[in-house]
């Protein structure tokens, strides 16, 4: 329902057209070197993810570990973004920003808990990475860009894989899901405050970050075989700071 | 399946619902955390046809809400997200409700049309706006007479004329109804030319110049909250259609002399089952909503997937005659007075 204008504060053809970063600058290269650590440490620990999650479901390893393979391709990947704008990841950093998720895995991974360990990594943690890389895409180095352009595609991929298998045994997982999506989406949450002024550097805003986790997340969510309603109480974790 | 795409009429409008629908966080949530929130699908509802088909739509709540229309780039990420979901659900045809068609149209939207790894289909989407147009017309045609105005002797300003609305309404009075003359108002001096060219006819007024004069006021814009309207010297008496969105002149305009209908609401022949026009506002939410989300139903019913309305000032007159011969076959009435009460009511349409 358009109707023509008289009111001027809601007229007018802002810009959207996106102002690239200044990538020289030793604030940026300073933001870079955090956010640049955190995708490889990120990659990294989803490749040893998926190796951990083939003993889990032995019956599906080759498959598990042809994904690991390839998030092993997209660390490379990132760490060559990382040497073209000659900055040094801070890896010390990026251990210790996902050693909460990464403590939750290894416990879930102790307990056979296959459910928690695919909510993790497979959902949230993908669905993470995903809106980042959509959000990095329009604002990136020419370099950066082609490589996540290639990475985001292949990120659709195992979104999918995880989604299948949580959707195949919904019944049986449901409760775990729930309990797993309140223990950890608070801490995916505090992530994306962590990393929020260094992003806002590279000119990702937390808002839409955010909203694009949730858009995934929720995606995911949905095609497992939860109802609307599950996904907004679900999700209110990832909006309250 | 159809798809309207809404949003609640204010920030304290939408944490009410959050709060009645069991979303605590959500309704004790600043303003902040809603532009952070991702559209939500609300319900799913099927609606009956007065011919006996029956068709499915979806309710999706892009939260947006009008306090987020300064921050252009969360206010764009709304509507381009739930347009997204829209499309993703599988839905034929979505219209665009309440701000989202005009924040599509003023942001020049149809320029981004990749949203993360979907490519909008634009022929999914519909203003609405074809539809839309042709009630508020019925509404004048209808309910003039009713107030003892007399057409073809009255004049009848358009406030917002050169609009995707206001132009098909200007066009519809100019050939269909034979009003004794149109009265143009709206801020962009060329358009007007432009549109009295084409209509071959019509006065160019400021709104000042043009209230005094209007024996019907038609409102397709967005009042500014600044406007003051000294209701003594409106004629009487005076038919006030307020189609602009949010609906608030009846706020500004307080006379016994002045009538002022919602525009471009219908109300359908049957319960529908939904709850979403209850946040609307409407007084008879199971059966009342906005001519645009009616063109959707009825682009479903009439399994025309296209984007029947789109862009600005394309409403032909034969789309107006189409969409409205199915609108009243399909069972919607415009939203009028009862001549007793003067209270609204639906007429038969």
């Amino acid at each position: 329902m358009a109707s023509s204008l008289l009111d001027p504060a809601v007229d007018g053809t802002p810009v959207l057209d996106v102002e690239l970063p200044d990538f020289t600058t030793e604030a940026y290269k300073s933001a870079y070197s955090r956010i640049n650590a955190i995708v490889i440490e990120g990659e990294q620990e989803a490749h040893d993810n998926y190796i951990s999650l083939g003993t889990l479901i032995p019956d599906q390893a080759d498959e598990l570990a042809q994904l690991a393979r390839m998030e092993m391709k997209h660390m490379k990947g990132f760490q060559a973004c990382g040497k073209n704008l000659s900055v040094e990841p801070d890896m010390v950093f990026a251990k210790e920003f996902f050693s909460d998720l990464h403590g939750n895995f290894r416990s879930a991974l102790e307990e056979n808990k296959v459910v928690t360990c695919l909510v993790i990594q497979a959902l949230m943690i993908e669905a993470f990475a995903i809106a980042a890389y959509h959000i990095y895409i329009p604002v990136a180095d020419p370099f950066a860009r082609k490589i996540t352009e290639g990475v985001v595609k292949d990120e659709y991929t195992h979104l999918n894989y995880g989604q299948e298998w949580l959707k195949a045994n919904f019944d049986s997982s449901r409760d775990e899901i729930i309990e797993a999506n309140k223990a950890n989406l608070p801490i995916i949450r505090r992530m994306l405050e962590e990393v929020a002024d260094d992003a806002a550097e590279l000119k990702m805003e937390k808002e839409s970050l955010i909203e694009d986790f949730l858009i995934a997340y929720q995606e995911a969510l949905m095609d497992i075989g939860f109802n609307s309603r599950d996904l907004a109480r679900m999700s209110a974790a990832a909006l309250v700071a | 399946m159809f798809g309207l795409i809404g949003h609640s009429s204010s920030f304290r409008d939408a944490r009410n619902t959050a709060r009645d629908l069991g979303f605590e966080d959500l309704a004790d949530g600043e303003l902040d955390l809603w532009c952070s929130a991702p559209p939500q699908l609300v319900e799913s509802f099927e609606v009956t046809s007065s011919t006996g088909k029956t068709i499915e739509g979806t309710y999706i709540d892009s939260c947006f809400v009008p306090e987020m229309l300064s921050r252009f780039k969360t206010a764009t990420r709304k509507v381009q997200n739930a347009m997204e979901l829209a499309q993703k659900r599988g839905i034929n045809i979505t219209a665009l409700g309440g701000f989202t068609s005009i924040i599509f149209e003023n942001f020049n939207l149809a320029k981004f049309q990749q949203i993360r790894s979907t490519l909008l289909q634009w022929d999914r989407f519909t203003t609405g706006n074809t539809h839309t147009a042709w009630v508020i017309c019925r509404q004048v045609e209808q309910n003039a007479p009713r107030l003892g105005i007399d057409l073809k002797a009255a004049k009848v300003a358009v406030v917002g004329a050169t609009g995707d609305i206001g132009s098909a309404v200007c066009r519809w009075m100019a050939n269909k109804t034979g009003v004794a003359e149109l009265l143009l108002v709206a801020r962009q001096q060329q358009r007007l030319e432009d549109l009295r060219e084409e209509l071959g006819g019509g006065r160019i007024l400021t709104l000042e110049q043009a209230l005094p004069e209007a024996d019907v006021v038609v409102w397709v814009a967005s009042l500014p909250q600044t406007l003051e309207i000294d209701s003594n010297s409106l004629r009487k008496p005076c038919l006030m259609i307020d189609g602009g969105y949010p609906k608030n002149l009846d706020s500004k305009v307080i006379s016994e002399h002045v009538t002022v209908l919602k525009g471009g609401i219908v109300e359908f022949a049957r319960d529908i089952g939904w709850q979403m026009m209850t946040v609307a506002d409407m007084a008879n939410p199971r059966r009342q909503l906005f001519a645009c989300f009616a063109e959707a139903m009825l682009l479903e019913f009439e399994g025309i997937h296209t984007n029947f309305s789109w862009g600005r000032n394309n409403i032909t007159l034969e789309a107006m005659e189409q969409i409205g011969m199915a609108s009243i076959r399909h069972g919607f009435s415009a939203l009028g007075i009862d001549p007793n009460t003067l209270n609204p009511q639906p007429l038969a349409a």
